[in-house]
């Protein structure tokens, strides 16, 4: 047995209530924080209230903060933090309402997913009189969005969802490439196309911050995924979006001088009569050297081998989420690698941060 | 050390104090750079985004002039170069097969191969340990007078851990050892470890500006006398667009951002001319006059 020590932040969202409690329960070894709070509710507080159900990691249920990082309680084990000392403070998601204790309100979250219409249509409306058969290749570029679990985790910490709640976020943008990438879906084209993908809280609303990845728990890698909805989008012409040209301005740059074209990035992206209006900001920039002339061009030595490039791999069936699947066979190598692979020290006294009420249409 | 030195975008334009002072600095902390000129941008987020392959191709090129000037380091002081090119670099080095086809490539358009010898680090991780941390306590020697400083990591430096893998990208420290070498006081504020919004400020300024708010908030409830970071689009983000969270919040915030060689180089004694406060949008003069004055 093992003795663990846990700080939970309790919660009443009808009296607004909350506290950090203290408990200390005896576990067995191979206890993990789920097996934690089942003795401590169990043992010490029947109020306590989490979500759970399968216990391996397949149901997606027991999302929750564990020193401020987004976990499934199910996968971690408790016997290094035990020993090490250190006591963690545990608190629910972030960026969902909290609705008791560790339970979040999950609705927006399925909302979201919900949006992205969430199923194959294969665009006919009698069955084929012959079953639909695939190939291992055919399903590869969507293997890793078909991982998800729809625990949250990885909305929990978006950092652009933090700014602005309508954000679709990481989890529903991944199941909307899971759809987008099914070889049996014939309306590719139509979704990408459509308010949820390429909306104002969509695709390009993602800021890159790299926290889906870094927390979900099952290797969906949501952000790959949103790259790859951008990928197909520019593939099939669906560019529209600020990002989308913000993006297209960064190819032509890299095709015609070689680095970015900096200073012509803002009409580019947001249009002529708009960068107008940012005329005030640009000049206080310009005053510190903040706004490069663009003429002469900046131009790298041998330009011209990115301009070849560039028209080279045009031709090689390797556009939209194509070049992204080609390298995740060597990224998924990485754990087994020595140069690859993330430094995780022994946890310390770190609080975790205790839960913000936030209501869904609400900035920060 | 002799290394291939990747500056970027933005340090060749919009922040070139960030290059004359990392260049400035580098012999004093026994550092050989490496000019590339033949490379191009790495695509940022964009590219990588928008057209992967011709991502990796750029990125594979970047990394085959590196090594064609024999060199098997390549240092970045961009934490998007840095990630881009690291993603680019593993996928090159573990999969055969689109190897070959990017270096078949590469000779067609008459630029050399990469056979998969270079290291791609940032500049922070080289400082930050080792030898050449050893080496900051008596390069910094006009010390930081125990200036308070709020490090801000920005994102691509530490996640994707498993693309990164230098620190714990929950508990970072890398930036903290460096300051503290140079005599400074770290910081500490929770937004440290996350985003400035800068990817998405054109395209969603509102959102952007929500993301850049807390860490210089944040830095500034920790008393902080001024804000470090390794990332030119952090700077930018933090430095540029400061005016645009006082104009929405009508708030004060004045906050001074140095650049990561700027706040060794401020404490190593190098000039004006060579770390170009005048180009920052906030004023740095605040800070200088702690240093000189205390």
């Amino acid at each position: 047995m093992i003795d663990v020590a846990l700080k939970i932040w309790r919660y009443h969202s009808g009296t607004g209530e909350r506290k950090l409690e203290r408990y200390e329960v005896d576990a067995p070894e191979w206890a993990t924080l789920l097996d934690v709070l089942d003795i401590v509710k169990d043992q010490v507080d029947g109020t306590l209230a989490y979500r759970k159900s399968c216990r391996m990691m397949i149901c997606g249920s027991c999302g929750m903060r564990m020193d401020g990082r987004a976990i499934l309680a199910c996968k971690e084990r408790m016997k290094p933090i035990a020993e090490s000392g250190h006591v963690p403070v545990i608190s629910p998601m972030g960026n969902l309402p909290i609705l008791k204790d560790l339970v979040v309100d999950m609705a927006p979250f399925w909302r979201k997913i919900r949006a992205m219409k969430p199923w194959v249509d294969p665009g006919y409306e009698e069955y084929p009189e012959k079953e639909f058969r695939l190939t291992q290749e055919q399903m590869n570029p969507i293997h890793k969005e078909a991982l998800c679990i729809m625990c949250g985790c990885c909305v929990s910490e978006c950092n652009s969802m933090e700014s602005d709640p309508d954000f679709l976020g990481p989890a529903a943008l991944a199941k909307g490439f899971r759809m987008v990438g099914d070889p049996r879906d014939r309306t590719k084209v139509e979704r990408l196309a459509s308010e949820p993908y390429s909306g104002e809280h969509g695709i390009w609303d993602c800021t890159r911050c790299y926290f889906c990845n870094e927390r979900c728990p099952k290797g969906v890698d949501p952000r790959d995924a949103i790259a790859k909805l951008g990928a197909e989008s520019m593939a099939e012409g669906i560019d529209n979006d600020m990002g989308a040209k913000h993006a297209k301005w960064f190819v032509h740059s890299a095709k015609t001088t070689g680095w970015l074209r900096e200073t012509e990035l803002v009409p580019k992206t947001q249009g002529v009569v708009s960068a107008i209006k940012q005329t005030k900001f640009a000049i206080s920039l310009a005053r510190r050297g903040k706004v490069p002339v663009p003429f002469p061009p900046h131009v790298a030595r041998d330009v011209r081998e990115a301009r070849a490039l560039h028209e080279l791999v045009q031709t090689q069936n390797r556009r939209g989420a194509l070049g992204h699947v080609q390298g995740e066979r060597a990224l998924a190598r990485i754990e087994r690698t020595d140069e690859g692979g993330a430094r995780r020290d022994v946890p310390e006294v770190t609080p975790g941060e205790p839960p913000v009420q936030r209501d869904v249409g609400e900035r920060p | 050390m002799r290394v291939s030195y990747y500056k970027g975008c933005l340090a060749s334009l919009s922040a070139k104090e960030l290059d004359t002072s990392t260049q400035a600095l580098a012999p004093k902390l026994g550092l050989e750079l490496v000019e590339l000129e033949s490379v191009t941008c790495c695509g940022a987020g964009d590219i990588h985004e928008a057209d992967p392959d011709y991502y990796l191709h750029l990125n594979g090129r970047i990394l085959a002039y590196a090594e064609a000037a024999g060199t098997d380091l390549l240092m970045t002081i961009c934490n998007v170069c840095n990630l881009n090119l690291r993603q680019a670099n593993f996928v090159l080095r573990n999969d055969e097969a689109v190897r070959a086809r990017v270096n078949e490539n590469l000779e067609t358009v008459g630029a050399p191969p990469y056979s998969g010898g270079v290291e791609v680090k940032h500049f922070l991780w080289l400082v930050a340990e080792g030898e050449m941390h050893e080496k900051l306590r008596t390069v910094a020697h006009r010390g930081l007078k125990g200036l308070k400083v709020a490090p801000f990591y920005g994102c691509q430096v530490l996640r994707p851990s498993k693309l990164n893998g230098f620190e714990d990208p929950d508990r970072p420290w890398s930036l903290e050892a460096i300051i503290e070498a140079c005599g400074g006081l770290a910081v500490d504020y929770p937004a440290k470890i996350k985003c400035c919004g800068f990817p998405i400020i054109q395209a969603r300024e509102e959102t952007a500006l929500g993301e850049l708010i807390q860490p210089v908030e944040q830095a500034l409830e920790a008393g902080a006398d001024a804000m470090v970071t390794p990332c030119p689009l952090c700077h930018l983000s933090l430095d540029a667009w400061q005016q645009k969270l006082e104009a929405a919040t009508g708030r004060k915030f004045r906050m001074p951002i140095l650049h990561l060689s700027q706040l060794i180089g401020v404490a190593a004694g190098l000039e004006e001319s060579e770390l170009k406060f005048k180009r920052h949008v906030v004023s740095v003069d605040g800070v200088i006059e702690k240093l000189t004055t205390v």
